[in-house]
């Protein structure tokens, strides 16, 4: 397996989180964290320090006020600690949720603004998957580093009141137990470690096993599975990953059997020394029982110690590798502009000229350009039309205008000026755009239309609901804008048609308002009359405004006032339809296949 | 909420029992394996407890080198032997029982599989099954919890028990006579007094713990939504589907405003929790803590005092320290077993609600007759139906008889039923009113994979799987290959498959396997056609087949479709009502009722009819004529 190597160690990570903490305002998470470290370790020597003592008075038959007062003092010291370390045990955990959310926070901040070539680049998408998993939930390194770094304080510095103690008896003791303790620990690590090193194989079964479960009970897939019997295919699959699961892990763990082994044989080996060093003393030096006890029990309490070290500093340095990555994901090159671009700011009315200049793209990776030495330019008002064939490249088309993409060769021009200049997030402020993805909000219908939860214009939201075509159906909901969307989020949601949903983002790109509107093959789902609606619609709210309307239903196009036809790449052909129609091109063949059913029946008809 | 109301403790234990049985029968190995190892750790701990106490003793009293040798061997040998046999059942234990949420996760999907497809498309089931789901993985509640609270279950009784065996002595044991005022630790009333102070105290402390802890409980309702408008606000970004819409919309303000708002977020520094932990929650917790402090002193002073006036010796104050403090421990955790069991029961109760769910489909038990000449007329007589919870007709009085061999068209407006009859026909749904036969018969009275065979269908929204290729064609592992790829040809993917890397064994896509292969909505489409095509069903039914296509790919298929479907009966629905030209029949929907019915030709000579709008809702565009 190939090792790469993290961009911050240990150290540096250890420091970025708590400096995250302290400038996320979450200071506490310091604060309690070294009070349940510091408060663990006074448990733990009371807990050493109370039978011993109690014994050693019972032992002595020391008076019954001595003892009484030994007992006393123990139960009120351990009270202390105890009732003090669950408390700080309840409070501990929502500094450290707020600053996991903080990261959380930045990284899908970053995922959602960052340049749009990083959404499909390999790299960028590595680091943020894996970003995500270190945040998704408490016991992922985002979270779990605080427990790892609270343990660790705690066992260095029992470890180390533990060495004092026990060198005043007998310093070879301790490298007994430092030499059985850390051989255990190695071998034994080493033997769990084989599922941490085939960490990707064990991965690989969960993803099938739940591809299977998931797939198989899925809703959109019920129909085929019970239409083509497809049940004991999935289930004869399924059971073979689980089989081939379970024998993993039936490796993994005979492997890890021999750590146990180990682990056990030095145990014996350890804690036989110290009861043999031990009683020699009692029999020979006349050390008090309770002293024995005392050192008996602290012999295991610091290979307790030592074993803790060593697993907490194991777990923070894979918890580091998480947070380098998670790092690395946040700091991640932009290609495009943003704070450091020109500012820009677009008024819906000014007429602005949008031009692509020999522009050029190839997609990393490809081997020939998608789009080759492309001249076009948008006037102000116009409305303009891309047809083509899926895959001729219109959609990339698109992406260069809106400044998704940029060319790999050539310019793309706002009146005369390369967008590249501008804060991109700016440049976007200058389109109105429905494309065939989309992402709808869990929130109210009006949160939609504005995209915004306050200072809403309602006035203004419920004109563009009346120009998309959606009024009637929100006024016959019972909180009409009010509504809530998105069923997975919120229980009273309701659920629009493919049709309604088309209407909410035109009422949303209207809402907009901006300089030019895209519209990306919006139709495909709807039937006949749906259809021809929403044409009227598109060419009502495209007027006075320039635009951009793509399709490969060719009919479509001819309410816009040019039309380029693209292929392999290029502008094939450019027109009105009725000019395109008659030069008896590429666009009239394809004109001619689509509507020659249409045609035919017509004349049939008229016959 | 109504499945938050406190269940009796009878009632508890019987959904908590049935909850078990059904574990066990889906995964015995991984229960016994739980259960063994539980009982094994609770119990082990006293053998250790018993034998220190025993050298203590030696240590203080006789001190014979023999003996004591005898005894740290015997200890020594014992704690390797205990980890050994620990370890063989920790490996049982891991084996059978990692990726636990999968194990569960199977248990429903097994139910949602075999669920009348009425059941399943139901959004009550769908709610049902996602609110089962988010308590789970908020809180464990269900069968995670359900594990969870036997294991300690048992731990707990097995705790006591061993505990209880080594400390009966501590009170049956007495101090000498003539040690003046200590005799009254002899005392059976003083005996009494002690165990039932010690009794109060443990049922104390793990009572507070629970109080804080149904704080949890009560506000599972809010963590869930909070958790689900994370979900969705925190990972907008990630979603690529949507990044051009969230650029554009700027739709990060929005995600911040949800994701940093820290009072909102119920588990954050300012939410709801960390302001009750601050308060009760975090006192309770701590005053149960501080009361098992003083059981600890009770337990301490008693056994001293005892031993201080000669009831037993050193080593015997260590065993009945440690035995008393195991007990205590083991009754708080069977009280909290006990309570965990009893919260969890109204979510067991709900996951039952879900299983419980019937399946009606399955009940009929006529095969269908094997005819090599397709002749299998399929009649609906007088079809009405409403979707479940529905107050509106999708299909009312529904007529149609298919003749065999002959091609239907169903079109219409989107809402007008086209689907719903599709689905009373493939009997995903059973008619509300009226019957459909098959060669006169009910088809409910057939067995429902026999009839299902009848049918190869194309869904819109068909799926395809991310496994082998030949397999998604075929439907099964042990497929026949030169017909998977015959058919593969007919539906014009022959040109792709040459390309595919490992042809038929070549995986779609990469959510099972990584070296899977992307293919395009269009290649898609081909291989569900050829999935319709390799089961040679009498009837081939397209719902919109050529909705992803550009138009040279439509006209492909158009002239393809007439020689693919051969002498099988065919059913198209469609948008494009240009694909309906070829059809010997074409019935028009409209609001649930099937309102024309007859050739192309014959509809379109009907000027007032539905046929007729929609037929030139999409042909103006393409009658140069009529436009201009």
């Amino acid at each position: 397996m190939k090792k790469e190597k993290p961009k911050y160690n240990m150290a540096q990570n250890t420091w970025f989180m708590v400096k995250l903490a302290w400038t996320s305002r979450e200071k506490k998470v310091l604060v309690l964290g070294l009070l349940s470290a510091l408060l663990a370790v006074a448990q733990n020597l009371v807990n050493l320090y109370v039978t011993p003592t109690i014994l050693s008075a019972v032992e002595r038959h020391a008076s019954l006020q001595e003892l009484a007062a030994v007992i006393g003092s123990f139960v009120l010291g351990l009270m202390l600690v105890s009732t003090g370390a669950a408390y700080v045990a309840a409070n501990v955990k929502f500094g450290r949720v707020s600053v996991r959310c903080e990261l959380l926070n930045r990284i899908n901040r970053k995922a959602a603004v960052t340049s749009y070539p990083n959404v499909d680049d390999s790299g960028f998408r590595k680091v943020l998957t894996k970003s995500l998993e270190s945040l998704c939930s408490d016991e992922s390194a985002g979270e779990a580093i605080w427990t790892t770094l609270t343990t660790l304080v705690t066992n260095i510095l029992g470890f180390v009141i533990y060495v004092s103690m026990l060198s005043a008896v007998e310093p070879v003791l301790i490298l007994v137990i430092l030499g059985t303790t850390g051989v255990s620990y190695f071998v034994t690590n080493r033997a769990n470690g084989y599922r941490y090193r085939h960490r990707e194989e064990e991965a690989e079964y969960v993803v099938r096993m739940d591809y299977l479960s998931r797939t198989g009970s899925q809703l959109s897939s019920a129909k085929d599975i019970r239409i083509f019997g497809l049940r004991p295919w999935l289930d004869e699959l399924y059971q073979k990953g689980r089989a081939a699961y379970v024998a993993f892990h039936s490796k993994a763990q005979g492997i890890y059997l021999w750590g146990r082994v180990a682990d056990l044989v030095l145990a014996f080996l350890r804690n036989g020394i110290a009861y043999l060093y031990l009683i020699a003393l009692v029999l020979e030096n006349n050390l008090p029982v309770a002293e024995f006890l005392l050192l008996f029990t602290a012999v295991s309490g610091f290979s307790e110690w030592i074993t803790g070290i060593l697993g907490e500093f194991s777990s923070l340095y894979k918890q580091s590798l998480d947070i380098s990555v998670i790092r690395e994901c946040l700091e991640y090159p932009e290609v495009f502009r943003f704070e450091d671009g020109e500012p820009l700011n677009p008024e819906g009315d000014k007429p602005y000229e949008l031009r692509m200049e020999d522009v050029s793209f190839r997609y990393p990776g490809a081997e020939k350009d998608t789009l080759s030495h492309i001249d076009l330019t948008l006037h102000p008002g116009e409305k303009l039309a891309v047809v083509g064939l899926n895959g001729a490249g219109k959609t990339t088309l698109i992406k260069l205008l809106c400044g998704f993409l940029d060319p790999t060769q050539g310019r793309v021009l706002l009146d005369g000026k390369d967008i590249r200049d501008y804060n991109r997030r700016d440049y976007y402020r200058m389109f109105s755009a429905v494309f065939q993805s989309f992402s709808l909000l869990p929130g109210t219908i009006a949160a939609n239309v504005a995209q915004m939860e306050d200072n809403i214009s309602m006035e203004k939201v419920r004109a563009c609901i009346e120009k998309a075509g959606l009024k009637e159906k929100v006024e016959s909901l019972p909180q009409s804008c009010e509504t809530l969307l998105n069923r997975e989020v919120y229980e009273g949601a309701i659920l629009l048609s493919g049709g309604e949903t088309q209407r909410l983002m035109l009422a949303r790109a209207l809402y907009k308002d901006a300089p030019f509107v895209i519209l990306d093959e919006p139709t495909a789902a709807l039937d006949p009359i749906a259809e021809s609606d929403m044409y009227q619609k598109y060419n009502q709210m495209t007027q006075g405004k320039s635009s951009v309307y793509i399709s490969h239903r060719l009919a479509s196009t001819r309410f816009c006032d040019r039309i380029i036809l693209i292929d392999e790449g290029r502008i094939a052909e450019e027109g009105t339809h009725e000019a395109l129609l008659k030069a008896g091109g590429k666009y009239a063949g394809l004109y001619g296949v689509q509507s020659k059913y249409y045609q035919e029946g017509a004349e049939d008809h008229g016959a | 909420m109504e499945h938050k109301k406190q269940k009796s403790w009878k009632q508890a234990m019987k959904l908590n029992g049935r909850g078990l049985q059904i574990l066990y029968r889906h995964y015995p190995q991984a229960v016994l394996s739980r259960i063994v190892y539980t009982i094994w750790t609770a119990l082990t701990p006293y053998i250790g407890i018993y034998l220190s106490a025993l050298i203590i003793d030696e240590l203080a009293g006789g001190r014979d080198i023999h003996r004591l040798q005898f005894l740290v061997l015997l200890s020594l040998g014992a704690a390797a032997g205990i980890a050994m046999v620990t370890a063989l059942l920790n490996r049982w234990k891991v084996i059978y029982n990692t990726g636990s949420w999968l194990m569960v996760e199977r248990i429903y999907s097994e139910k949602l599989i075999g669920m009348d497809y009425a059941y399943l498309d139901a959004t009550k089931t769908a709610e049902l099954l996602s609110t089962i789901r988010q308590n789970e993985t908020s809180a464990g509640w269900g069968f995670h919890r359900l594990m969870n609270s036997c294991e300690m279950l048992c731990s707990s009784v097995c705790t006591l028990l061993g505990g209880i065996s080594l400390t009966v002595s501590l009170f049956a044991s007495r101090v000498p006579d003539g040690t003046g005022p200590f005799t009254v630790l002899n005392h059976p009333v003083l005996v009494l007094l002690v165990i039932g102070l010690m009794l109060a105290i443990t049922y104390l402390a793990p009572a507070l713990s629970n109080k804080a802890g149904r704080y949890w409980a009560i506000n599972a309702d809010s963590h869930n939504l909070v958790n689900r408008l994370i979900g969705f606000f925190a990972l907008l970004g990630y979603d690529r589907d949507a990044a051009t819409d969230v650029r554009i919309y700027e739709q990060d303000k929005v995600c911040d405003k949800y994701n940093q708002d820290k009072e909102k977020n119920i588990f954050s520094s300012k939410g709801m929790f960390a302001r009750l932990s601050w308060g009760p929650m975090g006192l309770y917790q701590a005053a149960s803590a501080g009361v098992s402090v003083v059981f600890t002193g009770i337990v301490y002073g008693f056994v001293c005092l005892k031993a201080w006036a000669g009831a037993f010796g050193l080593g015997s104050v260590t065993q009945y320290v440690a035995s008393i403090t195991k007990v205590s421990g083991g009754m708080s955790s069977l009280i909290v077993a006990l309570g965990h069991m009893r919260n969890n029961a109204p979510f067991m109760e709900q996951i039952f609600t879900f299983l419980d769910i019937p399946n009606h489909m399955y009940q009929g038990s006529l095969t269908v007759e094997k005819r090599r000449d397709r002749k299998y007329e399929v009649e609906f007589r007088d079809v009405s139906f409403k979707y479940p919870g529905s107050e509106n007709y999708a299909l009312s009085h529904v007529n149609m008889k298919f003749e065999v061999g002959k091609r239907l068209a169903v079109v219409g407006m989107n809402g007008s039923g086209k689907t719903t009859f599709i689905k009373l026909l493939c009997r995903l749904y059973d008619p509300t009113e009226g019957q459909i036969l098959l060669n006169g018969i009910d088809i409910r009275k057939y067995n429902y994979g026999e009839y299902m065979n009848i049918f190869s269908v194309v869904f819109q929204d068909f799926q395809l799987f991310a496994l082998p290729l030949g397999q998604n064609v075929a439907g099964r592992v042990d497929y026949d290959p030169v017909r998977a790829e015959d058919c593969l040809q007919k539906a014009g993917f022959g040109d792709r498959l040459e390309k595919m890397p490992k042809g038929l064994e070549t995986y779609l896509y990469k959510d099972y396997d990584k070296e899977g292969v992307d293919i395009s909505g269009g290649e898609a489409q081909k291989i569900a056609i050829a999935r319709a095509l390799y089961k040679d069903a009498p009837f081939i039914i397209l719902d919109e087949p050529t909705a992803a296509l550009d138009p040279v790919a439509e006209a492909e298929i158009y002239e393809k479709f007439d020689e693919i479907v051969e002498d099988k009966t065919a059913i198209y629905i469609s948008h494009r009502l240009s694909s309906c030209k070829f059809c010997d029949r074409i019935a028009v929907f409209h609001e649930g009722s099937v309102i024309q019915q007859g050739t192309h030709t014959q509809l379109l000579s009907d000027e007032a009819g539905q046929y007729y709008a929609l037929w030139n809702a999409q042909a103006q565009y393409y009658n140069e004529e009529s436009n201009d």
